[in-house]
């Protein structure tokens, strides 16, 4: 028997999405100030938002996976990027970024900060590249518009957009023809299938997460890192051991604590997301953990606060409220969400993500 | 320095404005300092639903599920021995157990008092527990200047005798030393006289006592017209006395408003003299309001009880938050411990 010429990797089982400013990236560019700052950044002064390289490696350990990063970031800043992620060991399949040269001088000035005709076309074409069975799960913030473009993409490649709704929302989005045309086009080579699982918006500008209720279950704000994985841990994505690396990364190099931690849980249990079924499995690995040889794990407090930190917050809640039901998005009536949002001070200008 | 990590409970029902309110002021806190925790005790359907609709820092927020509350109207003895499970006294029980380091309320003072009474412990020496308000006054006061005194008791009880006056002189010495930042505040007593011999016997024997405290910076009597003059940054009185004076100087204060309304009204002359003075009647406004000052500490038990006015906006109830967050960090039972002797 001879030997095949070359082993292709299995095909991806899992796809991650993520943009890169205020989801993976603390970047402050509300102001022009804060804009040629970050422009002029080095990888090194860059800073991740806490427990997102963690929950990276995290997901794509199994192997399985396809990190795809899309950011509204320009070009030019593409090495200082891939440094960056290098740094954080982060490995990427696809990062993809804003060509605003190229938009400035066709004079394409809706679209240096336009999303929907930027972002969607690229989602599409790389869902277009990808397994039919893979599934997805979609990372973005409150600061621009992803929940919306994160929703459509995922209603739209499952079927459950009709052509003039797209239409009238790539009008209103003020897209470009070129643009509108290469999302039909993309859109129409992509099969049927249902396969984005998660959205989460992370909430750099802490939007109110009612204001996400819109877009049903699927889409989860998050205040961290920890809430994500604890949300992928109940969708059997993420083992017990994984979720407690992803919360010993965000205390040591965060300043979380065991009050934050178990707040966060709390949070997502008040907002109807079934978690209670992870507590005991997240007790069984922690105090595996503690056993074995990772030192990460083992700078943790003692396993019976922990413990008792989150089983009070359950015990507190009394009875938890049920999640609300999946609707269908209505893409017209949020139009407003697919322009850029207005100014509000993100998290890191605030101080809050600073000290805990 | 770093600010010490603290839990203030908030009790979110029984206010004026409702549930919501007080929400959106541990919301407002959550936002404005990272190192202060809320835990809110009420109804946690509708925390939730208040919170989420609320710009909040979730990381900073835990819910404690309390079915039942005190309402303003009710007796607080028979309304907490027919609800155990009050939020008032659910928060309060939580403080004791270490959960939460202080206590907020905007809800039945009473209820609060007596909640407090019943799960907090009072400091060795202390025989009774004080509430405390600030109140304008015409001289600045402290490392800020602010233009408020101390007045204590204000109604946590009637009588007082001439030990529990001299204990309420300690309390309210550490608070101002300590919420205040003034090093060393002056200790008055309210009598109809400034003479040392002027008053009932317990006040006679309680300036005596003072007098001869090391701890406390006593200046003698004050009369009532003191008050408002700000002579003193502590003034001391019985429960009885302080409520009748508290609630005086805030009817007279609502009667000068009464009456700026019905100038205004009433000739144009009048009228355009206030429009003249309105930027400075603003910021006077600005500067004796008493919801920059969040609330009125019950002092004298070893856990803190903030009681914020039940008329309280998200704003003074997260000023009230900072106050006892401040005064947790700043170890107050223990100031008030070692000067008590």
């Amino acid at each position: 028997m001879s030997l095949p010429d070359r082993i292709d990797p299995p095909p991806a089982r899992h796809i991650y999405r993520w943009d890169l400013d205020k989801t993976y990236l603390q970047t402050d560019f509300d102001s022009l100030r804060q804009l040629v700052r970050t422009a002029l950044q080095k990888a090194s002064q860059k800073t991740a938002v806490p427990g997102a390289a963690a929950l990276i490696r995290e997901l794509g350990a199994a192997g399985d996976s396809r990190l795809c990063i899309i950011s509204g970031s320009p070009t030019q800043l593409r090495k200082v990027l891939e440094e960056k992620l290098k740094l954080d060991g982060v490995e990427w399949d696809e990062l993809v970024l804003k060509d605003n040269v190229s938009n400035l001088l066709r004079g394409r000035f809706r679209a240096l900060r336009g999303q929907v005709g930027y972002k969607l076309p690229v989602l599409l074409e790389s869902r277009a590249r990808a397994p039919v069975e893979a599934e997805e799960v979609l990372f973005g913030d409150d600061a621009e518009a992803d929940a919306f473009i994160y929703s459509l993409y995922a209603d739209l490649i499952a079927g459950r957009v009709e052509e003039p709704v797209l239409a009238q929302v790539l009008k209103a989005a003020e897209v470009y023809p070129e643009d509108a045309a290469r999302i039909l086009a993309a859109w129409h080579t992509v099969p049927r299938a249902d396969p984005v699982r998660r959205i989460f918006i992370m909430l750099d500008r802490l939007t109110p997460p009612a204001y996400f209720g819109r877009y049903g279950p699927r889409v989860v704000p998050i205040f961290n890192y920890f809430q994500a994985a604890l949300v992928l841990l109940g969708d059997g994505l993420l083992t017990p051991t994984q979720v407690v690396r992803v919360a010993a990364d965000m205390v040591q190099t965060a300043g979380y604590n065991l009050i934050t931690l178990s707040n966060s849980f709390q949070d997502l249990l008040r907002r109807g997301l079934p978690l209670q079924a992870v507590a005991a499995p997240l007790v069984q690995a922690l105090e595996g953990a503690l056993q074995g040889p990772d030192k990460l794990l083992a700078a943790l407090r003692p396993v019976p606060d922990i413990v008792k930190a989150f089983t009070r917050r359950v015990a507190a809640l009394g009875a938890t409220p049920p999640l609300p039901p999946a609707t269908r998005v209505d893409y017209l009536q949020l139009l407003d969400d697919a322009r850029p949002r207005g100014k509000l001070r993100s998290r890191a200008a605030r101080g809050v993500r600073s000290s805990k | 320095m770093a600010l010490r990590a603290t839990t203030i409970a908030f009790d979110v029902m029984g206010g004026d404005h409702g549930p919501a309110e007080v929400v959106r002021g541990a919301a407002l806190l959550s936002l404005e300092a990272p190192h202060i925790h809320a835990l809110l005790v009420g109804d946690g359907q509708v925390i939730e639903e208040a919170l989420a609709t609320t710009r909040h820092n979730a990381e900073r927020i835990s819910v404690h599920h309390a079915p039942t509350f005190v309402a303003m109207h009710e007796k607080p003895a028979s309304a907490l021995a027919d609800k155990p499970e009050a939020s008032v006294l659910v928060a309060a029980r939580l403080v004791a157990d270490g959960e939460a380091d202080a206590l907020v309320s905007c809800g039945n003072t009473g209820a609060g008092v007596l909640a407090s009474a019943r799960t907090f412990r009072l400091l060795a020496g202390v025989r009774r527990a004080a509430l405390a308000s600030v109140y304008p006054t015409r001289t600045g006061h402290g490392e800020n200047q602010d233009p408020f005194s101390l007045i204590l008791d204000v109604g946590a009880n009637v009588d007082a005798i001439a030990d529990d006056l001299v204990t309420f002189a300690v309390m309210g010495s550490a608070y101002a030393r300590i919420i205040s930042k003034n090093p060393n505040p002056t200790v008055a007593l309210l009598s109809n006289g400034t003479e040392a011999t002027k008053g009932p016997p317990r006040v006679v024997e309680a300036n005596q006592k003072l007098a001869n405290h090391p701890g406390v910076r006593f200046v003698g009597n004050v009369e009532g017209v003191d008050i408002p003059k700000g002579t003193a940054d502590v003034v001391v009185t019985d429960g009885f006395v302080g409520n009748v004076c508290l609630k005086m100087l805030e009817g007279v204060s609502e009667t000068v408003v009464e009456l700026a309304r019905y100038a205004y009204a009433s000739r144009l002359r009048w009228r355009m003299g206030l429009w003249m003075l309105a930027n400075g009647l603003s910021q006077l406004k600005d500067l004796t309001d008493w919801q920059q000052y969040g609330g009125a500490p019950v002092l004298g038990f070893d856990k803190l009880f903030i009681k914020a006015h039940g008329r309280s906006r998200a704003r003074a109830i997260a000023n009230a938050g900072k106050v006892a967050a401040k005064a947790v960090s700043s170890d107050l039972a223990q100031a008030i411990q070692a000067g008590l002797g």
